[in-house]
């Protein structure tokens, strides 16, 4: 957790100021953080369905007789 | 519970209740995206297919995934997804104590078809720097109906360098198991906190913590735990669950080598039933030429066994919660894959049209386990998936 809360730090004050015409390259479909929810949503639906853990990426759901 | 005598008693009884091959991995979930809350310029269709199959004719799922969304005004997208999974084969039912000693698997009979069909929307609506999104799902299976409500706040400061998210969900689940007396319910609450940033001009942050609560049956009705001299108990886990999870993604620019991307995330779990689990991934986007996209992708996962959980247990072991299931063991996955894309723009009268395929690899095993003190090879399998999808905008 501190090291969460460092590197959120670090996050909003160490970084350089991005002019928002320098932001088009932000904006390129692959850097999404979530390229492609349909594949992250089978994908991370197979990993809960087969290990213990869940939680992190989404904001949470439903469950499903998977797990 | 139910506690029987004999193996093969229980091996046929439970073989009518080898529908737990169906709830067992009834795949895609109802996860909300990790962009959810985005408001969109463009209406939006996608579909995917894809095929799940696990080694040694165990579990195989088809998987049917449509997606749409539409933009109302400038401010507001609704958003709609259907899935239907079709599951069939069979799925680990309990270990036995072999003439060696060691553990050894039993698996359902025959293979029954089963499948899951599930509904989701969402609205979103953007008013600058706040976005808020609500929605909400349904998920029905013969054995297993959810229900369940989201509700996220997006908020950007700092020049839009910075997004604080807050979101949290609450679902509803019911049990039939099928070929069992029981009904049985559960509730699942998250929350997320999560803070993306704005590094630099090539580089994006990520950082979520999220928290979660189960309540009511947690155990899996159609397993069982093998006590030696004793017989088979039905699988008996607590009925709370605290869970707690932190991720950071990390998102890279590489303007010489064809504008790549590089994403890496790592996440760290730990819960109130003693597992704890590491989780990184890593993918390259490499864009090649005229619209072709080649991704390939490795994740490493491992964690510790449950306190409850044992391969069996001796006759005289004492204890009130007790599980063999496969996925409350100690074991680590290494998975690959790789994904091509091939994006169109302005063709005809649409936006962009794109088409994409892809493979990936899991292989799960005992001994991959991150320091872990390999249980055996007993309960390893490997599976394969492989996806293919269209994504229209128009």
């Amino acid at each position: 957790m501190k090291i969460m809360l460092l590197l959120c730090l670090i996050a909003l004050f160490g970084c350089t100021q991005v002019k928002p015409w320098q932001r088009d390259r932000l904006a390129a479909p692959q850097m999404a953080f979530d390229t492609d929810p349909l594949e992250t949503e089978l994908r991370q639906h197979s990993a809960f369905s087969k290990e213990a853990s869940s939680g992190g990426y989404g904001g949470g759901g439903g469950g499903c007789g998977c797990n | 519970m139910v506690a029987v005598e004999a193996v093969v008693a229980v091996t046929k009884r439970v073989t009518a209740a080898a529908r737990l091959s169906a709830a067992a991995l009834a795949l895609p979930g109802l996860m909300p995206s990790a962009e959810a809350g985005r408001v969109e310029e463009s209406y939006q269709a996608d579909f995917q297919y894809g095929h799940y199959a696990e080694s040694d004719q165990r579990m195989s799922v088809d998987i049917y995934q449509l997606h749409g969304a539409v933009p109302i005004g400038e401010a507001m997208t609704v958003s709609a997804n259907l899935v239907r999974d079709v599951v069939s084969g069979a799925s680990p039912m309990f270990n036995i104590k072999q003439r060696d000693g060691k553990p050894g698997q039993v698996l359902t009979g025959a293979s029954i078809r089963d499948q899951r069909d599930a509904a989701s929307g969402s609205l979103s609506y953007a008013f600058d720097p706040v976005t808020a999104t609500l929605g909400g799902g349904y998920s029905a299976e013969d054995d297993y109906i959810s229900r369940y409500v989201t509700g996220q706040l997006s908020y950007e400061f700092n020049h839009k360098l910075s997004t604080l998210t807050l979101a949290g969900s609450v679902a509803f689940d019911q049990i039939e198991p099928t070929g069992l007396n029981l009904k049985e319910n559960k509730s699942n609450q998250q929350y997320l906190l999560g803070w993306s940033q704005v590094i630099d001009k090539n580089t994006l942050l990520k950082l979520n913590a999220t928290f979660g609560y189960q309540e009511g049956f947690l155990s899996d009705p159609y397993k069982s735990v093998f006590f030696d001299g004793r017989g088979l108990l039905a699988d008996t886990r607590p009925t709370r669950r605290y869970q707690w999870a932190w991720l950071g993604q990390l998102v890279r620019y590489f303007k010489p080598l064809n504008q790549a991307a590089w994403h890496l995330d790592y996440r760290f779990y730990t819960d109130s039933w003693d597992i704890d689990s590491h989780t990184l991934e890593m993918s390259w986007h490499q864009p090649l030429f005229e619209g072709w996209m080649l991704v390939p992708r490795l994740r490493y996962y491992s964690q510790n066994q449950a306190e409850f959980y044992q391969a069996f247990f001796s006759a005289d072991d004492s204890v009130n919660r007790f599980s063999s299931d496969y996925r409350m063991a100690g074991f680590g996955a290494l998975s690959g894959g790789v994904k091509l894309t091939r994006e169109w723009l302005a063709p005809g009268s649409l936006d962009s049209l794109k088409l994409q395929v892809g493979f990936d690899y899991y292989d799960r095993k005992a001994a991959y386990q991150l320091a872990g003190d390999n249980a055996g090879d007993f309960a390893d399998y490997h599976a394969y998936t492989v996806t293919a999808s269209v994504q229209v905008r128009f």
